[in-house]
């Protein structure tokens, strides 16, 4: 099983770096992650998509749509991009310590 | 199209004992605007997964096999394999599809016509592990020695010069990921051999008898569906939560105030769609409630387990999978008591729904089905929604699945629709029966994991994605907006892929899509602009 570790985080991850155990999820954790995504520094604007990212899969168990989430964070696609350059699905999803999404998505 | 250039097999045991990577220069030449087009190598795994997790006789891994913990491990392996395919050549254990794997395995004539047809094969720059004859002949000389009495006797003198060990089965079961199991071997072959069905039968025994397959379609695909609801991991409440987002959005694009129907017993159809609709593309979901609902169609969507997802990722590796997602999608029809099933999108939902259960379903477990693309037809030629083709005015192509064309010889609907709504459609070459796979069928477009992503966008889609420019090669500029039409959802999957990679939105302002998003785009009833160009 892959481990990830940086600084005191220490995760069991994917084979693509994605998070195991989504409950072991913490700001911390966030911002290790990050850091394997290009993104040094998390802004208010990361978090903010992070956060709602976090918040849906806690209700509903899985990643919002895109589109949905551009609309409630108010974010157009090329802005989360901008944020995250792997993407919401890849990068933002990962660092909110979502599992890699599966099916045909 | 190049000439066909009919070769032998060289030699097996020769590339099986040498690793075969993917050479990035071979890959078949794209046009312009692609000349300058650069391919980085694709990348191995770190020394790290090497040491947990099997890779191909090219370096990639679909399968993610673990590497197993002893020699002792491996023999074990290798016996339940030959058990495993001791089964799949008796009837009681194989009365699925021991009559056509049969007459392929026992009939090839090795005359490899079917090489050139292969997109993975010619795309690759024709590497002979990725020939479509490969893994079958392997399989065959594995049987002559093996399962065949005295076929252990003077072996290399009989052509069964293989050796059983783990390391030949990993490049089998490896090598059965390398094919999309599209057909177009079998369509090509004048004996009717069926190599696609071969390779799904390998994935099969691997599958069943040694619990080996690729976890995207197995544990993260049907054994989720099964037990949350759908492979996306989509659940009841995240469903009407994804369903009130869909009428909010349809409300403000549209102005039409649409309810999205569920568990209506009786209705004429129950309509299912690919899961990934929801989460991925929601404007194709909306497409379809606004077609239905203004051509007074009695439809509905199921909010039971199972009944919401029509993936049925079994077709493609494994039968008792594939039985336990039919019947549950059957059952959740009967329960609602609908005259028949409508499948949306998804090429491979209409091979498993339709033509496959056809074979394995017995008739009083089935519900009548029938495909979305002969509904819309009737709905389109029969103008019983209004329809102004000059809002799609744009260049158009078409993609066809090959689960809905070649498997079930469903042609001319999708293409009537077309030439009623899209002023500028034009076929891309070949087409229809034999069009090209996207290079994401067989479930490769759900695997996401290692170095395969990267192996699906430079190998198994550049035939596909060499069509769509030439396709469009009058009027390939980035200015003029151009709309590939995919009705599939794992084709779709697999376009954004292609589309990403080759940077196709920047350089070409290629855009991909379902159908019905172009049927809708161009109704009257509704307000301009339900495409969203600015949303890639």
């Amino acid at each position: 099983m892959p481990k990830f570790t940086q600084g005191d985080v220490t995760i069991d991850v994917d084979e693509d770096g994605f998070m195991l155990e989504p409950e072991q999820w913490n700001e911390e954790v966030a911002k290790a992650l990050a850091t394997t995504e290009g993104v040094e520094d998390l802004t208010e604007a990361h978090w903010k998509v992070v956060n709602y990212l976090r918040e849906y899969y806690l209700q509903f168990g899985v990643a919002p749509m895109i589109r949905k989430l551009c609309k409630e964070t108010g974010f157009k696609l090329k802005e989360i991009y901008d944020l995250f350059p792997s993407g919401p699905a890849k990068g933002a999803c990962k660092v909110a310590g979502l599992p890699k999404p599966t099916g045909c998505v | 199209m190049q000439k066909a250039t009919i070769q032998p097999l060289k030699d097996l045991e020769m590339f099986l004992a040498a690793d075969e990577t993917v050479d990035v220069d071979q890959l078949i030449p794209l046009p312009f605007p692609y000349e300058d087009w650069h391919d980085e190598p694709i990348p191995g795994l770190s020394n790290d997964q090497a040491s947990r997790i099997e890779s191909g006789p090219d370096g990639v891994c679909a399968a993610q096999i673990p590497v197993p913990p002893s020699d002792e491990a491996r023999e074990r392996l290798v016996a339940k394999f030959l058990e495993g395919l001791k089964k799949l050549l008796t009837r009681e254990n194989n009365w699925t599809f021991l009559q056509p794997l049969l007459l392929s395995m026992d009939n090839c004539v090795k005359c490899q016509t079917c090489a050139e047809a292969c997109p993975i094969f010619t795309g690759s720059g024709r590497m002979e592990i990725y020939r479509p004859t490969f893994r079958a002949e392997m399989l065959r000389k594995i049987v002559d020695r093996y399962i065949k009495p005295g076929g252990h006797v003077f072996p290399t003198l009989r052509g069964n010069d293989i050796e059983l060990s783990w390391d030949t089965l990993v490049k089998l079961a490896e090598l059965s990921y390398r094919c999309t199991l599209c057909r177009r071997c079998a369509q090509a072959c004048p004996v009717g051999i069926d190599n696609g069905l071969i390779t799904r039968e390998i994935r099969k025994l691997f599958s069943q008898e040694l619990g080996i397959a690729m976890p995207e379609l197995h544990e993260k695909g049907t054994v989720k569906q099964l037990t949350v609801g759908s492979s996306t991991g989509l659940n009841p409440a995240g469903l009407m939560d994804v369903m009130e987002f869909a009428e909010e959005d349809i409300l403000e694009k549209t102005g039409i105030n649409i309810k999205i129907p569920f568990d209506v017993e009786g209705a004429e159809y129950l309509v299912m769609h690919n899961a990934g609709e929801f989460l991925s593309w929601p404007e194709n979901l909306q497409a379809f409630a606004i077609i239905l609902t203004l051509a007074g169609i009695s439809w509905t969507l199921s909010s039971e387990l199972v009944g919401y997802d029509s993936v049925n990722y079994g077709l493609f590796y494994d039968d008792v999978q594939y039985a336990r997602v039919a019947l549950k999608h059957y059952e959740v029809a009967k329960k609602l008591g609908v005259k028949k099933i409508m499948v949306g999108e998804c090429g491979h939902a209409h091979k498993a729904i339709m033509p496959v259960a056809d074979r394995l379903i017995p008739d009083e477990l089935r519900v009548r089905s029938e495909s979305c693309l002969v509904v819309l037809e009737d709905l389109v030629l029969n103008e019983k929604i209004l329809l102004d083709p000059s809002r799609n005015d744009f260049p158009v192509t078409l993609h066809d699945p090959c689960n809905i064309t070649r498997s079930m010889g469903i042609i001319q609907p999708q293409r009537n629709i077309l030439r009623k709504i899209a002023p500028r459609f034009r076929e891309m070459e070949p087409h229809g029966v034999n069009n090209y796979c996207c290079g994401g069928g067989s479930g490769f477009a759900v695997c996401q994991s290692l170095n395969f992503p990267s192996w699906k966008a430079k190998v198994s889609g550049r035939l596909k994605f060499r069509q769509l420019l030439e396709a469009f090669s009058d009027s390939i500029e980035p200015e003029t907006k151009k709309y590939v039409c995919a009705p599939c959802s794992n084709c779709k999957g697999q376009m954004r892929d292609l589309l990403s990679y080759y940077q196709a939105w920047e350089r070409t302002g290629m855009l991909y899509g379902g159908l019905v998003e172009l049927v809708v785009n161009a109704m009257v009833d509704v307000r301009e602009g339900f495409i969203d160009w600015d949303f890639h």
